[in-house]
């Protein structure tokens, strides 16, 4: 065990974990030039072309220090996103230290900040690596002052690397070694093992990834799920290297897979404590706290021929995200869906996209909405995230909905415009203090679901990517809700439908109705588009009736690419939703319902 | 059965002095040597061995020899082609030749050899008469040019038709009714209207996505097509399809009608293509491709389809619409008028509701507007045909 290191490395996005991680992996011969393709642990497509990781992967490593020692050192990879955070926070249990890598171009950013306090809450060592000292725009000595200033860590203790170039990945991996303490645990003791990712295989089921903090793990063992309660066999466990390494049994100390005829992952519970059935330990590990969905979007598949596949793809997504929520819904412009629930955003955009990329479904979301909960007169209570379940306003006695303590860093010169932005998305509380000269800590208290529409674009582009941004769920406030509904030629567009906050209702309202005028193809007619709540009209537009469309010429060789063409249009109209006898393409929902800039 | 019209024959003479930045047509550039070359490749299509796609047309009674620019081709070796095709190929007995021509390529000594050689109509590439729209067009001709082509052609006795370009970025109504009363005071057959259109690969194409484009909106261009062909009918040239006027049937293009009537017509050289009612194949379209495979001997044809009846159906209503006749849904191969009728009951009194169409017995009769909407109507008429109805 002394010769055990469990470390993770934590970062903001973009500042190289990923390829450190790689570098990491590649030193110690976990795998050979050939096979070596880049950023080996974000696996998922998506993951590789945003450069982030969605799904956390262990990896065990060896590495001869030069103390001449054999180390194993147990990599656990985390999430580097704030929808995340739950999954960081497991990680984080299962290690005893971290490598906090800081971009020497970038400095310290907000999630630096973010998963500093979340790694210190865990009592982790902490080794700042300076990643990224090649470019020709780093400034090493400035980011080692702002380690010191607004991390409050020793700077002589940081690693200065470049993990692209190659360069301080031995000086990495000797701190690992020198810095970090090995685990505590002893191996005879009541088992206590950590369920910190689990991943589903086609062949073998769930496998899951544990910390084994007390006691020792072996085959054949019954084991007892603290948390949820159920008892499964261990059939098989080991190493996570590039492939799993069977041993007969994990002691305390050792970071492993585990495989026990377990058929899904939402079977269990990730964070979960498991122990021996026989000799179980008095009580689970602290800090497990279930993932909950935040945000709410209904989702549709384009063809209603596809629901089945959307069925089964959702099934097959959930194996492997527990985090992710479904139930049916229906909308009567759009057909069958289901209404998901999601950790954020970003957690929104990558099923979405796995989704269309891996099963091949072309999907309408609606709106993002927060769940609201709602005091009826009547005494009884509701919680709300679907537009369609709105109640009778009349009967509503009092509206909540979350919020969230936003941290923004930036520098010192933004300051008016992004406390301007908060106090636009109807922050409170908006204070900052000042982390080091000229770089400033904000924070507010904002409704979540200001936040849901880009308000993450803005901060970017008002502090010219300066701004770095991340938050944590706070409590649920009164809030003055209405419903505004969006009519076509007067049908109402029910997946357009969605709850805000009434001061907001107007602008909302214009906005969806202008997109939509940009967006919806002329047609023989004129077309009229209202934004409405309840019967009164807050918000419309028009689209001029079409006069013309045929194309100038056409002889011998236009005909066949003429006709070509209305076939497809005609095939695509067939996809085209249709209400209020008005064609909508799927664009203009897209359009609508992508990127929102009302303010 | 009705009894179907003659063929057409095209010819494709892709060369050009310089290629016009709205041309998505498959034309070139080059030199006598190389023009030299085609000709030669050119017969050697014409004269390919029998069995082959020339086999089995019934008299061609029109020939059209478009492009490129085929006034371009000195006056002999247009000789040499003519003469072959002659030879060659089954011709009625007085077969219409159309020629496109250039302003440019236009003199008394020309047009007098075109004529030798049998040519009945010039299209004329006149486009526009003003010096600033010619130099955007990138066209090598001045209005005078213009006026001169247009004359000579006249004086010459030929069947002359103008070809006009509108909807120019910046180009305001009053500008494109002077280019409209130039033409009408010319005097000539026919007139030919196109909206200019932004065609992927042309040099149009690449400034427009670099922004360098005012392009007239969708309301303007209606206005002006609107305005085209109210002017042209009062001045004496009904439309007898969606981009061309005549002064009388007997000045309407017979070879450009078989494309809108279905009918059938064999196409030479690179990127032509034929119809035999019922598939269609195209050659290869770049010159060289097209060339070599011919030289080796080989079929130059770079693709085919073998149209549904459906696909018929949907090319006879959209091509159909675009003209003032309509179409005939008796001539409809495969299916039944009545059944047509039926099922496209609502789309069809509501299309007549907003004065697009009648539907007179067995015909769709569009209105001006309804041409202005070919493609919308063509893409909302369901064209399925009802099972277990067997054709013929």
């Amino acid at each position: 065990m002394k010769n055990v290191r469990n470390f993770c490395i934590i970062a903001h996005i973009d500042h190289g974990k990923s390829t450190l991680a790689d570098r990491l992996i590649q030193h110690c011969g976990g795998v050979d030039e050939r096979e070596f393709r880049d950023q080996i642990l974000d696996s998922m497509d998506i993951e590789r072309e945003r450069g982030i990781t969605i799904k956390s992967n262990t990896i065990t490593l060896d590495y001869t220090a030069k103390d001449g020692k054999e180390y194993q050192l147990n990599l656990i990879d985390t999430p580097g996103h704030v929808d995340f955070s739950h999954e960081v926070r497991r990680s984080l249990m299962s290690c005893e230290g971290a490598l906090l890598v800081v971009d020497a171009a970038q400095g310290v950013e907000a999630q630096t900040v973010a998963n500093l306090y979340l790694a210190l809450e865990y009592d982790l060592e902490i080794v700042p690596v300076v990643n990224k000292i090649d470019l020709p725009s780093a400034d090493v000595d400035g980011v080692l002052e702002e380690i010191e200033e607004d991390l409050g860590l020793d700077p002589f203790d940081a690693v200065p690397c470049s993990a692209k170039k190659g360069i301080g990945i031995e000086d990495v991996l000797e701190a690992i070694v020198t810095k970090l303490p090995p685990p505590k645990g002893d191996p005879e003791a009541p088992l206590q093992a950590l369920i910190f990712d689990a991943q589903y295989d086609a062949y073998r089921g769930v496998v899951l990834v544990v910390r084994v903090k007390e006691g020792t793990l072996s085959v054949g063992q019954t084991a007892h799920f603290m948390h949820t309660d159920k008892e499964y066999d261990i059939e098989e466990l080991g190493l996570l290297r590039l492939e799993r390494e069977k041993r007969k049994s994990l002691e305390a100390g050792s970071v492993g897979f585990v495989i026990a005829g377990i058929k899904a992952v939402r079977d269990i519970e990730i964070g979960d404590t498991l122990t021996d059935a026989d000799r179980p330990a008095p009580a689970p590990l602290p800090g497990y706290k279930p993932a909950k969905p935040v945000v709410f979007s209904s989702m549709y598949p384009l063809s209603s021929d596809d629901y089945p596949d959307l069925i089964k793809a959702l099934d097959k997504l959930a194996l492997n995200d527990a985090a992710l929520t479904f139930e049916k819904d229906s909308s009567v412009a759009l057909g069958f869906g289901f209404r998901c629930g999601f950790l954020g955003l970003l957690h929104l955009e990558v099923v979405q996209e796995r989704l269309q990329r891996e099963y091949d479904l072309s999907l309408l979301l609606s709106a993002p909405s927060v769940r609201y909960r709602m005091e009826l007169s009547d005494g009884t209570e509701l919680s709300i995230d679907n537009p369609a379940l709105y109640p009778d306003p009349t009967l509503i006695e009092q509206a909540y909905e979350p919020y969230i303590r936003a941290s923004i860093l930036l520098p010192e010169r933004y300051i008016g415009a992004v406390m301007e932005l908060c106090r636009e998305r109807r922050g409170e509380k908006t204070t900052f203090s000042y982390l080091a000269v000229g770089r400033v800590e904000l924070t507010s208290e904002l409704p979540l679901a200001e936040v849901l529409f880009d308000f993450y674009d803005r901060l970017k582009s008002m502090t010219q990517g300066y701004g770095s941004f991340d938050y944590e769920m706070l409590d649920r406030r009164p809030t003055d809700l209405v419903k505004v509904d969006i009519l076509v030629n007067d049908e109402p567009v029910d997946a357009l439908s969605q709850l805000v906050h009434r001061d907001k209702a107007r602008a909302r309202a214009l906005h969806y109705c202008d997109r939509l005028a940009d967006t919806i193809p002329r047609q023989q007619f004129k077309i009229k588009i209202q934004g409405v709540i309840g019967g009164k009209v807050i918000a419309r537009s028009t689209i001029n009736a079409y006069r013309k469309d045929v194309t100038a010429k056409c002889y011998g060789g236009d005909i066949t690419r003429k006709r070509k063409l209305l076939e497809k249009q005609k095939a695509g109209k067939k996809k085209m939703m249709v209400v209020g006898s008005v064609e909508i393409p799927q664009s203009a929902f897209i359009a609508v319902l992508k990127s929102d800039s009302s303010s | 059965m009705t009894t179907s019209p003659s063929p057409g024959l095209y010819v494709h003479i892709p060369f050009c002095s310089a290629i016009c930045p709205y041309c998505d047509f498959a034309v070139t550039t080059g030199g006598s040597e190389r023009r030299g070359r085609f000709i030669e490749a050119l017969l050697a299509e014409i004269g390919r061995d029998r069995g082959s796609a020339l086999d089995g047309w019934d008299p061609f009674d029109t020939v059209y020899l478009g492009g490129g620019t085929p006034s371009a081709l000195p006056v002999d070796e247009l000789g040499r082609l003519t003469a072959e095709i002659g030879r060659r190929l089954p011709l009625a007995d007085r077969p219409v030749i159309s020629m496109e021509a250039n302003p440019e390529d236009v003199t008394s000594q020309t047009v007098a050899g075109w004529a030798q050689l049998g040519v009945d109509r010039l299209s004329l590439g006149i486009q526009s008469f003003d010096a600033v729209e010619l130099a955007f067009l990138g066209r090598r001709h001045d209005p005078a040019q213009a006026v001169r082509a247009v004359e000579l052609s006249l004086a010459s006795g030929l069947t002359v038709s103008l070809d006009l370009i509108y909807g120019l970025p910046e180009q305001s109504p009053p500008a494109w009714q002077r280019n409209l009363e130039r033409a009408v005071e010319l005097e000539p057959h026919h007139i030919s209207c196109y909206q200019l259109t932004v065609e992927p690969g042309t040099a149009f194409a690449r400034r427009s996505r670099r922004g360098e484009w005012n392009a007239p909106g969708e309301d303007d261009l209606a206005e002006l097509f609107f305005r085209t062909h109210e002017f042209l009918a009062t001045a004496g040239y009904p439309a007898y399809e969606v981009s061309n006027f005549a002064r009388g049937p007997r000045s309407q293009c017979g070879h450009n009608r078989k494309y809108w009537e279905g009918a059938r017509y064999l196409g030479l050289g690179p990127s032509a293509h034929s119809f035999d009612g019922r598939s269609r194949w195209w050659n290869h379209s770049a010159e060289p491709v097209w060339r070599s495979v011919v030289e080796a001997g080989g079929n130059p044809e770079a693709d085919r389809e073998t149209l549904s009846l459906e696909a018929r159906a949907l090319e006879f209503v959209m091509l159909g619409l675009r003209t003032p006749c309509g179409l005939d849904l008796g001539k409809l191969d495969g299916f039944e008028p009545e059944d047509v009728l039926r099922r496209n009951q609502r789309v069809l009194a509501r299309a007549a509701d907003e004065g697009l169409l009648s539907v007179e017995g067995e015909r769709l009769v569009p209105t001006l507007g309804g041409m202005a909407r070919a493609d919308a109507i063509a893409r909302s008429i369901e064209l399925r045909r009802s099972r277990g109805f067997g054709g013929c």
